[in-house]
């Protein structure tokens, strides 16, 4: 897997809720993915790991990542997240997959028209989740993640 | 609302000075009328006065030449004295028909009767004396003249017809007199009719001027009436809209947030339910090996255990949001009380509750001497000025001593309260977030749940007021609480409703 790519990709999962970072990942394992998975539980801490102390997102050159990001985390938008990655020289070209409980018209619009490659409405009904969750697994087992400037 | 003038409205106004106007220009006319008319009379009794005394004077004087040319003939016996006497009693008896004719004034048609009475012999005299000179008896008409009947005769005559002339004249005097007497009332009646018809035009003039004055006020003050209400329509309209969109928003919020840990018990049921079966597969199969058995132990130590904790946590989460929504709705229930609420009382107080943080922090307290005091809810006005304090010294920067500085000032009957500190500040893009429900900005490296700023926007809006965020990040952060000095009786009972 990955034999493309020098560097395996890294599942960056920003998700404040543990529980639905544990669900997620225990689903993606199920779909035979074992790439490392990164749970960060708050806005602060994604920016922290993504763009580093200096802010600049240097620290992700030569990382190829794949970002799993909720939009309602407590300290901060998930949309504020999505436009950094989306803007920032290092990050923009990392997939995003907007995977959220919020399944509003317009917010999915914004999130794509921000540069979301993929937005995930999470379902309450845990089967579709977890189906949605391994079909994504699936997903990211076939994808190609470039490596970042 | 008629306007009014003199007490009465514009239209009864109106309608009363047409009907006293055309009332006065009747009286005017009738007067006028009545008066000319009593002129016109004047001058005609004048007048016939005036032909009663020409009558008289014209009998008198025919007399006169008829009795000097009767003289004359029988003195001289001359023929020339002759016509001057038939002209005298031709004149005379002409003047006196006129008299009979015109002499209608009782006093003087007794006299007339007289002289009527005396005439005749006069008259008879004086032919008889001619005769008898035309005959050649001149003696004898002489002694007839000697007799003095007709001097006896003549003075009666003349008696009672300067009678008839002085009475003529005292009439047409005094008769003159009333005229000019008459045309002078005749003039002071115009002229005061005029007067009053000339004020009359001016009150009218008067109150169609202060009605037209009136109208255009009205009109103003209507115009001022609509746009105020415009204005108090729009500020309505945008107060509703905004308090429509946050509901709006805090039940999106509410909804999803009770969703995501609703998802993870559903999830961890559902992990539990396969967990389950697994171990189920395990005991049912007599000839499992060492691998299953280590794999039926760890999901027996590991995730069940971890399913469990989750489905608790979660439902411990969900019960906290519900209880944190009932706490709003039950503040938004409450019945606010007004009563006088020295703002220095509050902060004190609120600043000795949080004197052990304040310490801790080492931070410096700005609160000025007086502070203003407003008519408001008490534990309302604490509950906000002690979530702000709190935020305050919760989140103060740790590189710098912190500060935190009150103030307040007071104007057009409303408060503005300043909390401002020189904390770690927040960013601008969440500074509209911080006062919704679980939402919460910046590090959370500090204990909170996102509701104490919901809260107080939500108290200060109950109260009539508004608070608004200035911040600027790593410089600080100011809170500005905007009450009414006075809260609005309606803001308290609407609660009771």
């Amino acid at each position: 897997m990955n034999t493309h790519n020098a560097n395996p990709v890294t599942i960056v999962m920003i998700e404040d809720d543990e529980g639905h970072a544990r669900l997620i990942e225990r689903n993606i394992r199920r779909a035979g993915v074992t790439n490392d998975i990164v749970p960060i539980a708050s806005g602060n801490a994604a920016f922290d790991y993504l763009l580093g102390d200096d802010k600049s997102g240097a620290v992700s050159a030569k990382r190829a990542l794949l970002i799993l990001l909720d939009l309602n985390l407590p300290d901060m938008s998930g949309v504020d997240i999505l436009q950094t990655i989306k803007t920032n020289p290092h990050l923009r070209r990392s997939p995003v997959v907007v995977l959220t409980t919020t399944d509003d018209e317009r917010e999915i619009q914004r999130c794509y028209d921000l540069g979301a490659n993929v937005y995930i409405t999470k379902p309450v009904n845990y089967e579709s989740f977890a189906n949605a969750i391994r079909q994504l697994g699936l997903f990211v087992a076939v994808m190609q993640v470039p490596v970042a400037d | 609302m008629p306007t009014r003038a003199l007490g009465l409205t514009y239209v009864q106004s109106t309608i009363l000075l047409i009907v006293v106007g055309a009332g006065m220009l009747v009286l005017l006319v009738a007067a006028s009328f009545r008066l000319t008319s009593e002129t016109a009379n004047r001058a005609e009794a004048i007048a016939s006065e005036r032909l009663v005394r020409i009558a008289a004077r014209q009998t008198h004087m025919g007399l006169l030449r008829a009795e000097s040319g009767q003289r004359g003939y029988l003195f001289t016996g001359e023929e020339a004295y002759l016509p001057p006497y038939y002209d005298g009693l031709e004149e005379a008896r002409t003047g006196l028909a006129d008299l009979v004719a015109r002499g209608v004034d009782p006093a003087d048609a007794a006299r007339i009767a007289k002289i009527m009475a005396i005439v005749e012999p006069k008259l008879a005299e004086m032919a008889e004396t001619v005769a008898l000179a035309k005959s050649g008896k001149r003696e004898e008409a002489l002694r007839v003249v000697a007799t003095d009947r007709g001097l006896k005769y003549m003075a009666e005559l003349r008696k009672e017809l300067e009678q008839i002339t002085t009475r003529a004249d005292t009439v047409v005097g005094s008769g003159l007199f009333e005229l000019a007497q008459s045309a002078h009332r005749l003039s002071i009646t115009t002229a005061l009719g005029s007067g009053l018809l000339v004020l009359l035009a001016v009150l009218a003039f008067y109150i169609v001027a202060n009605n037209t004055g009136k109208l255009v006020s009205a009109q103003e003050s209507l115009r001022q009436m609509t746009n105020d209400l415009e204005e108090r329509v729009n500020d309505r309209t945008l107060a509703l809209t905004q308090a429509n969109e946050e509901i709006q928003r805090f039940a999106y919020i509410v909804s999803h947030d009770l969703r995501a840990p609703l998802v993870n018990i559903m999830g961890f049921t559902s992990e539990l339910e396969s967990a389950s079966a697994q171990l189920g597969e395990y005991f049912k199969n007599d000839n499992a090996t060492e691998a299953e058995k280590a794999k039926a132990a760890e999901v027996a130590t590991t995730d069940i255990p971890e399913s469990v904790g989750f489905i608790r946590s979660s439902s411990t989460k969900m019960d906290s949001l519900i209880g944190a929504i009932l706490k709003l709705s039950r503040e938004g229930r409450r019945e606010l009380k007004r009563e006088r609420v020295q703002l220095s009382d509050v902060m004190t107080a609120t600043l000795a509750s949080l004197q052990h943080q304040i310490d801790e922090a080492g931070a410096a307290v700005d609160v000025p001497d007086t502070l203003p005091s407003v008519v408001s809810d008490r534990l309302a006005i604490e509950q906000i000025v002690g979530n702000i304090l709190d935020n305050a010294v919760k989140y103060l920067a740790p590189n710098r001593p912190g500060r935190i500085t009150v103030s307040a000032e007071e104007s057009g009957g409303r408060v503005k309260l300043r909390i401002a500190d020189n904390g770690r500040g927040i960013e601008e893009a969440d500074l509209k977030r911080i006062f919704e429900l679980f939402r919460r900005a910046g590090r959370l490296d500090r204990p909170g749940e996102g509701i104490g700023l919901a809260h107080v926007r939500s108290l200060v809006r109950m109260m009539g007021g508004d608070v608004t965020v200035q911040s600027k990040p790593g410089e600080g952060t100011t809170f500005v609480v905007d009450l009414p000095k006075k809260m609005a009786i309606q803001n308290a009972k609407e609660q009771t409703a």
